[in-house]
């Protein structure tokens, strides 16, 4: 559980950066993740987007719902072009062409935009350095164009070209673990999040905008429509994600990893599975061999977290 | 509507609002450390400082409690409001040398190591905490105590704040992270605060989720909600 979470959520800002009248299906978590990262950020911000749910939902032509510069890029770049804008701002105050200030370079992208497509984009600008930060929407697929498998839609998970059917049980590839491939690059800042810990979410964005360099930043954002789950459960499905160590919440500063939410004893897998249709053909099998890969990565990680905290 | 200028700026702004609160929502740069926008205006950390003139009157104010008001001037960086800030931001340094938010304020205004002695304690005297727990959340646990070099907050007695629920609003909201909360199955503590609640476990699933004492103050202030609301985790309700 959050800690923090019966007070705190009516102290994040109160303005809207990512406002209401877009279009995105109800229930959708990831809207929400967007606007919680824009209220953590506030107005000095400026976005590179790639194509997926939160650029079309957001600016159907001639509307927006955005509040702060934003930036429609290509599928595969939305890193490269928040690195050439940060680095064209910088250029420019330092001739004194622009005041000096404070500005966030946001670069955001789905899971498909991230960890398939933009990844060579996304690896050299976290290389390169630029004070930036870029956030992974991951709601496990391309679910934009309806649906189809990426490589961190998780083992087991239907989708339409990674049907479920007599033969092949779904997707047969473990979800990619983009977090660990961020922090391999050795920047000052990864960390997991979700908008079901929304104070959590928060903090880590703001951290994220007050460290200088990159910062990766990893949201899972449920999916009611492409996870086959009732609207009204989103929330409750980000929370048994964390609760049952499928997706943890944590951080790496400097290479120490910690938890930002610590679970006491972890649910059983079963529980964030059987509510969603997209894993509704998993045998006890399938559903075992999740539950203890999920295990092997959490004590994996744990033994990370103990090992480079208080060196 | 408002109408007054910043820095040269015409803008406007409703009645009711304050300068500091503008500014920032117009972009302009004006530090601070005691304004929160769901808070009280309380005028403290005078970091907010800005040269308002209002008719032949020209003076030094913090930003955060002056009201809007039609014709004014308001200059948000000469050189008088700069010093005035770098004063501020040394004494700041005195007091907190370590906190961070500090350091970045000292970076950015050029101030560099300072003439008085350090007490290192990471609290600024804010005030954000004991205005939060006041005005958001409800059970006034601590306030401002002594007078002085010995002027702090916490909680009356300076020992175990008796209402405080353990909510962390303040450990949220505290600019320089000097209010930690630690949880752990059995119980939840605000570590600045020497406060430690005993957590209540699940009904249905036997995982512990909130503190006891939290649960029954929400079934105090809550009507209408089953009364096994309180008893369950947030997944088992
Ligand atoms: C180079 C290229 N290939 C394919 C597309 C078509 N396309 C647009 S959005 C999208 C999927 C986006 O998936 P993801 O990045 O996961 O975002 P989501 O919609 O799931 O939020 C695809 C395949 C494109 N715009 N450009
Ligand atoms: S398809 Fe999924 S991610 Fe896209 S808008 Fe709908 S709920 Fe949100
Ligand atoms: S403890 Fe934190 S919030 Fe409270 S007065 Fe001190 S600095 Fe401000
Ligand atoms: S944790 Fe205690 S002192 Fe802090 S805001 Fe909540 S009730 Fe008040
Ligand atoms: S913000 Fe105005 S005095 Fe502190
Ligand atoms: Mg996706």
């Amino acid at each position: 559980m959050e800690p923090t979470n019966v007070y705190a959520y009516k102290l994040v800002s109160r303005k809207e950066y990512f406002s209401p009248g877009h279009r995105a299906c109800q229930g959708c978590a990831e809207a929400l993740a967007v606007r919680l990262v824009g209220k953590a950020l506030g107005r000095d911000t400026i976005a590179a987007s790639a194509t997926g749910c939160m650029e079309v939902v957001s600016t159907p032509l001639p509307f927006t719902n955005w509040n702060v510069p934003w930036i429609h890029v290509a599928f595969e770049n939305a890193a490269a072009v928040a690195s050439g804008a940060e680095a064209g701002m910088k250029a420019l105050m330092r001739k004194g062409r622009l005041p000096k200030k404070k500005i966030t370079f946001l670069a955001m992208a789905g899971d498909g935009g991230t960890s398939d497509i933009g990844i060579q984009a996304l690896s050299g600008a976290l290389e390169r350095g630029h004070d930036f930060i870029y956030v992974c929407y991951d709601n496990e697929a391309y679910m934009n164009t309806g649906i189809q498998r990426s490589s961190s839609t998780p083992f087991g998970a239907s989708t339409t070209t990674s049907p479920a059917g007599k033969v092949v049980p779904g997707q047969v590839t473990w979800k990619k673990n983009m977090p660990e491939i961020a922090a391999a690059h050795d920047i000052p800042y990864v960390a997991t999040a979700c908008p079901s810990y929304p104070i959590d979410l928060v903090q880590k964005v703001k951290k994220a905008a007050r460290i200088k360099g990159p910062a990766y930043i990893h949201i899972l954002s449920v999916c009611p429509t492409g996870w086959r789950l009732p609207p009204e459960l989103s929330i409750k499905a980000g929370r048994l994600a964390v609760e049952t160590g499928i997706f943890p919440l944590y951080e790496v500063e400097d290479g120490r990893y910690k938890f930002t939410v610590e679970v006491g004893i972890l649910r059983p897998v079963s529980d964030y599975l059987k509510i969603q249709g997209r894993f509704r053909h998993l045998d006890e099998g399938m559903t075992g061999k999740i539950q203890k890969r999920v295990k092997e990565e959490y004590e994996r990680l744990k033994k990370k977290v103990k090992m480079t905290q208080g060196d | 509507m408002i109408t007054f200028t910043i820095d040269g700026y015409e803008v406007q702004a409703e009645a009711g609002q304050n300068v500091l609160e503008v500014a920032l929502d117009k972009g302009f740069d004006i530090p601070h450390l005691c304004y929160h926008e769901a808070l009280k205006p309380y005028g403290a950390c005078r970091l907010c400082v800005a040269e308002v003139t209002s008719g032949k009157r020209t003076r030094l104010t913090t930003s955060c409690n002056y009201p809007v008001i039609e014709g004014i001037s308001v200059q948000t960086s000469t050189e008088k409001v700069i010093r005035a800030r770098k004063m501020v931001i040394e004494l700041l340094l005195a007091r907190c040398p370590d906190a961070p938010i500090v350091k970045d304020l000292a970076r950015e205004y050029s101030v560099g190591r300072p003439r008085f002695t350090a007490d290192n304690d990471d609290c600024i005297l804010c005030g954000l905490c004991e205005r939060v727990c006041r005005e958001v959340v409800g059970p006034d646990a601590i306030t401002f105590l002594g007078r002085g070099s010995s002027r702090k907050v916490g909680p009356p007695l300076e020992i175990n704040p008796k209402t405080c629920i353990a909510c962390g609003a303040c450990v949220y909201i505290c600019p320089t992270d000097c209010i930690k909360l630690k949880e752990n199955e059995k119980e939840r503590t605000i570590v600045r605060w020497g406060r430690t609640l005993p957590m209540k476990t699940c009904v249905v699933c036997g995982r512990s989720f909130a503190p006891w004492f939290q649960l029954e103050y929400f079934r105090k202030i809550t009507e209408g909600i089953p009364k096994d609301f309180w008893d369950k985790c947030l997944d088992c309700r």
